[in-house]
């Protein structure tokens, strides 16, 4: 049974039709208009307990309008949907206990206060039991550094800090539903690489994860599957490793010659792969179809014909897939 | 809404008193705001004190004379200070920066916990109303009240302006769902307070009709019951009738709130992350 499941969800937003200018605010106040926007179109999702599901979309694909529609923060336009069972939106508080939400550009800590005193307040919040709170502290120290800025004002932390004590606001109740909306966003890549770790470990001890991020690395390390969502509609549902599989079909050969490399004059001697010049005057690649050809194969031909000083191997990554997703120039 | 249906009895009150108290440690994390908060709540008194006497003199004006008005300015300083004492714009700005949304993910009732923080607020200003009364006491020695009884009923009625001033901010703020701002709601909230009160002006000064509008509003619980019940203006029955009074407001204001809740939160459109 999914622990959570939506159907035909949608939501639109009535947004201020006003001129540009004083002359377009003045009339507004008299003759007020207003244009529908559909943030979110007839989603169907549904997540098994345990998925690690990313959530992916360019800026304005209704990403985190998802989000507040599955924690009950917004009540959808039309459609239904179901967390444990539960309609988050009209029995938010019976969900709140269940569910954790990070929003990357927003904190949860209180501002003026030690980080302490949240964790604590949440503990109160949530009802958790001193001996769980004392664990749970304990844990996240072991995994992601807390104590070294437990007793810090929480408007004194640096984001990477203040990002790490978010997460622990969003677990300190042990969730069973988790949602993550941009949790690297802004990180070095030292802060991301214990985050994403963290992750790993949430996910490895059986905590279901919604995660939102647009640094596809988060996604890669952390999530089996992948939903990649554009202009309020889903492009694409499935496993990472089947959207690979799928729509990653071409490998390349990147080649260092002795001389100056001339793309045309190889297409014309190879033609059964594609070529293009490199970013030096001897360097060139050369891209073929993996269902046609083995690496072996390639290899062995290209280097008895044009003896490389050097060569490497690259495939196109996820991160090239979801953009050509989201131009369009693929469809499931 | 399913909002009432919520955790544990004990887990709910262990959740109001850890809000109220970080609202109360909130305050006093700004100590200097704290200490100018009760030399400016002195200052006022002292204003007062000076232009009422002036005024005054010798006779008596709207039915106070000089020691009457002691004692009314002494408890207009205790009972603005405490209803001023909440931070609406701070319930406010969680609306308008949407940190709202946040607040919806835990499973607190929205309101109830607004309600905790603003009395955890509000009862960081208790030491100024108190300190400041009994310095005022020593200093202006005011008359007591009319009867023992009298002092207990103006304690009681005191103590309700905590729910009452949180039920007007509370509603205050929910305008901002549709508003977006808050800064002319607030102004508009704390004259219609401060002026229908009667801690600008006792209301006995007022015209009739002012008089009779006043009462329809639940303002005058603010600085005008208290004043009577301890100077006598009204017996004990009557003292009892302007707390249930009192009492009655809070609760339509709580419900009222409940209801505008309901619309409102179907206005939440927090936009991008």
């Amino acid at each position: 049974m999914p622990i959570l499941e939506a159907r035909s969800l949608s939501k639109r937003f009535r947004r201020p039709d006003k001129g540009s200018g004083f002359k377009g605010a003045l009339k507004h106040l008299v003759q007020r208009k207003y244009k529908n926007f559909t943030a979110v179109d007839a989603i169907d999702l549904s997540i098994e307990p345990g998925e690690s599901v990313a959530y992916v979309g360019p800026n304005g694909a209704g990403k985190s309008t998802t989000v507040k529609l599955l924690t009950g923060i917004l009540q959808p336009t039309e459609g239904t949907v179901r967390v444990m069972g539960r309609d988050p939106h009209t029995e938010r508080i019976a969900n709140a206990h269940d569910i954790g939400v990070l929003f990357g550009q927003r904190t949860q800590l209180w501002w003026d206060l030690p980080v302490e005193e949240s964790l604590k307040l949440l503990k109160h919040m949530y009802g958790v039991s001193e001996a769980d709170y004392k664990a749970r502290i304990e844990r996240f120290d072991e995994l992601l550094g807390l104590g070294e800025f437990m007793p810090a004002l929480a408007r004194t932390l640096s984001l990477g800090q203040r990002m790490r004590a978010d997460l622990a606001c969003a677990l300190i109740h042990d969730p069973k539903m988790v949602y993550l909306d941009e949790p690297t966003i802004g990180l070095d890549i030292s802060v991301k690489d214990r985050l994403r770790a963290f992750l790993r470990q949430l996910v490895d001890d059986g905590t279901t994860l919604l995660l939102t991020s647009h640094d596809l690395a988060d996604i890669e390390e952390v999530c089996e599957r992948i939903v990649v969502i554009d202009e309020g509609r889903i492009a694409y549902d499935g496993p990472i490793e089947q959207l690979k599989a799928h729509y990653i079909t071409t490998k390349a050969v990147n080649l260092i010659l002795d001389g100056p490399a001339d793309a045309e004059a190889l297409a014309e001697k190879f033609p059964h792969y594609e070529w293009s010049a490199g970013e030096a005057s001897s360097e060139v690649t050369a891209t073929y179809e993996s269902s046609r050809f083995t690496t072996a194969e390639v290899l062995g031909d290209l280097t008895a014909q044009l003896a490389p000083r050097d060569l490497s191997l690259s495939e196109p990554s996820i991160e090239d897939v979801i953009r050509r997703l989201y131009a369009g120039e693929l469809t499931k | 809404m399913a909002d009432a249906i919520a955790a544990p009895r004990g887990h709910r009150f262990a959740a109001d008193r850890a809000l109220a108290l970080i609202s109360f440690k909130r305050r006093l994390a700004y100590k200097t705001t704290w200490l100018f908060s009760i030399t400016f709540g002195g200052w006022q008194l002292l204003v007062g004190i000076v232009v009422w006497e002036h005024i005054i003199g010798a006779g008596s004006v709207g039915g106070y004379d000089w020691d009457a008005m002691r004692a009314y300015l002494l408890i207009g300083f205790v009972t603005s200070t405490i209803a001023w004492g909440g931070a609406d714009w701070q319930m406010a700005n969680r609306i308008l920066d949407g940190l709202v949304a946040i607040d919806m993910t835990k499973p607190v009732d929205f309101q109830r916990a607004r309600a905790a923080e603003y009395v955890g607020g509000a009862a960081s200003v208790l030491p100024t109303a108190v300190l400041g009364a009994v310095a005022a006491w020593f200093l202006f020695d005011p008359q007591l009240p009319v009867t023992p009884l009298a002092g207990v009923l103006t304690v009681v009625s005191i103590l309700f302006i905590f729910p009452m001033a949180f039920g007007v901010g509370y509603l205050s703020i929910m305008l901002c769902f549709w508003t977006r701002r808050y800064l002319g709601i607030q102004w508009a909230k704390d004259g219609f307070v401060a002026f229908f009160s009667g801690m600008m002006v006792p209301l006995a000064l007022m015209p009739g009709w002012l008089q009779v509008l006043s009462w329809c509003l639940p303002f005058p619980h603010f600085t005008t019951t208290p004043a009577a019940i301890y100077l006598g203006r009204v017996d004990t029955l009557g003292a009892l009738g302007l707390i249930a009074a009192e009492a009655a407001w809070v609760v339509v204001m709580w419900g009222g709130a409940r209801l505008i809740w309901r619309r409102a939160i179907k206005k939440v459109t927090i936009h991008g992350g």
